[in-house]
């Protein structure tokens, strides 16, 4: 099969802009996450958050354009295109939030200084991304933007494959951007999903830590100086629950069956997984379960959250990009907050780092709305 | 590459100054498997179009679902926004969950007893292009043998407020609608929908040029601008039709495909997008 070339890659999140820095953080196990107090409801929101390192406001509107186009001509410029290349590229988005935080302090705003005309959802922004990274690269490319929760940019990331393979395109910026905003952070607070720390897979898990994080690649059907390929994946969808995958693990299993059959994969193949690992007692407990029915013994397991938090719709990217830089540097990175397995689970994240080998990984996205989708990177060199 | 058209499904409801949205409980229920609890509109919209398109269709479970919209749920998330910031209230759990776009396809996805994958994709007025693409795409990949494509588009009230988000002027009459095809390579269907992409103007004037027939259907997406519009109509013979009396939503485009395929008339229907610098696209359906 042949694969996707990476050309270039960038990402901004609470390890930092700096991919180099974060591959290091990652060796170090850092985990940078920080209290997080919001007040102002009826009743108040405590979590523990990782937010993106820029010293503006949170709520700063200016936020989302100002670090997405930073970020996405950092990926560009890592792919070395050529104007009329550049101006071509389609943009494809994944995204839970979109530029829903500007939408609530612009509503905000308003309700302040001109109450009678204050609308609710001024922006109804889901192009907004696309528009952003157009704007930032003078491109006038076709944009696909998806919203499939958690799943966003992981689905990003399968179509935009798929089109270039078939020969749509040469070339494609795929991004994910999941930037705070209100409606997330007291929507996860309601459903009473968070926990003070990640703790994946382990016996004490209680839930996920939200994060932010924006990043970039550029894919290509050229190969470039990259060592890393994405093969493909698949995608499906559990209707057992509007919030999880059944727990017998049995959708979660066709999805990894299936994206190995697509990229021709035998499970006896696969060297590691980024497990997807939100913490949570159900999404563990599925995704486990779908483990233990593909694998007879599972590979090693790192789970990236607890060092840029869930990042939601964006983890595709956010964890691709993060997870390839690692294996490009040749490890696989330990998984910190586990420390005590958890029987039922049978499945163990990696205490500590080890090297990485040549051959194919699998990392896995699961989301509301029974959204599963797996991909397949192969590492060459 | 050909796909079928094996169905299709057409709702378009203008919304008149000062009228409540038209109940859609009585429909769904018998539309639906389950009286399903908690959901919003644009869920209601989506079951209710995607069921009507389904039809007496064999779906094969893998069957592939992409559903597009320009506002997405919008009702939803403007009563999400207004508890939050003008009441400083957390929202309720399905408030939270129903503001992703996808959580409608996950209904559909239940009501229909499909388990393939599951998109929600969005570009603004060419939504329906992008959900479109996005399965052909699949299709042509052999990632999935049948696909349901649909597109949704919600009004909220009050229409003023409507109006305003999205920046249309007060005279301009807006509508709801869910617009459903079921797509696949091979089908016993007389439609058929081809996508064609071209680089170059010329090139796209000429296959269009070949393919016209009187008594076909000629429409320019929203990233056209006019010169390129107007040279095609003068390309081909009686292609300017005025549009019929539409009000808008989001997904006109979708709006005059499955209103062509659902209705009497025959001949073509050529959609044409695109610009210079990205190429053209073009989507070419046969009744």
């Amino acid at each position: 099969m042949q694969g996707i070339c990476i050309r270039g890659m960038s990402v901004c999140c609470a390890l930092g802009e700096d991919i180099g820095r974060a591959v290091d953080l990652m060796r170090d196990m850092q985990v940078p996450s920080t209290a997080l107090q919001l007040d102002e409801f009826s009743e108040p929101v405590r979590m523990m958050y990782y937010r993106m390192p820029d010293h503006a406001e949170l709520s700063d509107p200016a936020r989302i354009e100002q670090l997405l186009t930073q970020v996405v001509l950092a990926a560009v410029a890592r792919a070395e295109m050529n104007q009329a290349e550049i101006r071509q590229l389609p943009v494809f988005t994944g995204s839970s939030c979109f530029s829903i935080g500007v939408s609530e302090s612009r509503y905000a705003s308003t309700l302040e200084t001109d109450p009678e005309h204050a609308v609710p959802m001024p922006l109804c922004g889901y192009q907004d991304i696309s528009d952003i990274a157009r704007r930032a690269l003078g491109s006038s490319g076709d944009t696909y933007t998806y919203n499939t929760a958690c799943t966003s940019s992981a689905n990003a990331l399968l179509s935009a494959i798929r089109m270039l393979r078939l020969g749509w395109y040469r070339h494609a910026l795929v991004i994910g951007a999941e930037l705070f905003n209100l409606t997330t952070l007291t929507g996860f607070s309601g459903l009473q999903l968070v926990d003070d720390a990640v703790r994946p897979f382990d016996a004490a898990r209680r839930g996920i830590v939200l994060g932010e994080g924006i990043s970039a690649v550029v894919l290509s059907t050229q190969s470039g100086d990259s060592n890393l390929e994405i093969l493909g994946g698949a995608s499906n969808c559990d209707t057992s629950s509007v919030t999880t995958a059944n727990p017998d693990g049995v959708s979660v299993a066709a999805v990894i069956q299936q994206a190995l059959k697509n990229t021709g994969t035998d499970p006896e193949q696969i060297r590691g997984i980024k497990a997807h690992g939100t913490a949570t007692p159900s999404g563990d407990t599925a995704e486990a379960a779908g483990l233990r029915r593909v694998f007879a013994t599972v590979p090693p397991i790192s789970v990236l959250k607890p060092y840029l938090g869930h990042t939601l719709g964006a983890c595709g990217v956010n964890e691709l990009v993060l997870f390839a830089s690692a294996l490009q540097c040749g490890f696989l990175p330990a998984t910190p907050g586990f420390e005590t397995p958890d029987p039922e689970l049978g499945v163990h994240p990696l205490k500590a780092s080890q090297p990485a080998q040549r051959g194919r990984y699998l990392l896995n996205h699961f989301g509301f709305g029974g959204n599963n989708t797996v991909l397949v990177v192969e590492k060459t060199a | 590459m050909t796909i079928r058209i094996e169905s299709a499904s057409h709702y378009f409801q203008p919304i008149e100054n000062g009228a409540a949205l038209p109940d859609l409980d009585s429909t769904l229920a018998g539309l639906c498997r389950e009286n399903f609890r908690r959901i919003d509109r644009f869920i209601q919209l989506a079951l209710l179009g995607s069921a009507r398109c389904a039809g007496e269709c064999s779906l094969q479970t893998e069957c592939g679902i992409y559903l597009g919209s320009g506002l997405g749920p919008i009702g939803n998330n403007v009563v999400t926004q207004e508890q939050l910031i003008r009441d400083r209230e957390i929202p309720k759990p399905f408030n939270f969950i129903n503001t992703l776009g996808s959580s409608a396809g996950y209904y559909v996805a239940r009501n229909l007893g499909l388990r393939g994958q599951n998109f929600f994709i969005s570009r603004r007025g060419a939504s329906m292009e992008a959900a479109l693409s996005s399965a052909i795409a699949d299709l042509e990949a052999g990632i999935i043998d049948q696909a349901l494509v649909g597109a949704v588009e919600e009004v909220t009230l009050p229409l003023a407020e409507h109006r305003k988000r999205q920046g249309l002027p007060d005279e301009v009459e807006v509508a709801e609608g869910s617009h459903w095809l079921l797509l696949q390579l091979e089908g016993k269907a007389g439609g058929q929908l081809q996508i064609k992409r071209f680089t170059d103007y010329a090139t796209l004037e000429r296959d269009l040029i070949s393919s016209w027939r009187t008594g076909d259907v000629l429409r320019c997406g929203i990233d056209i601008d006019a010169g390129f519009a107007s040279a095609l109509y003068h390309a081909l013979p009686d292609s300017y039709v005025a549009d019929p009396k539409h009000a808008f939503h989001d997904s006109l485009s979708a709006a005059w495909l499955t209103e062509f395929i659902t209705g009497d008339g025959v001949g073509n229907l050529f959609l044409v997008n695109g610009d210079e610098v990205r190429g053209w696209t073009l989507f070419h359906c046969t009744a």
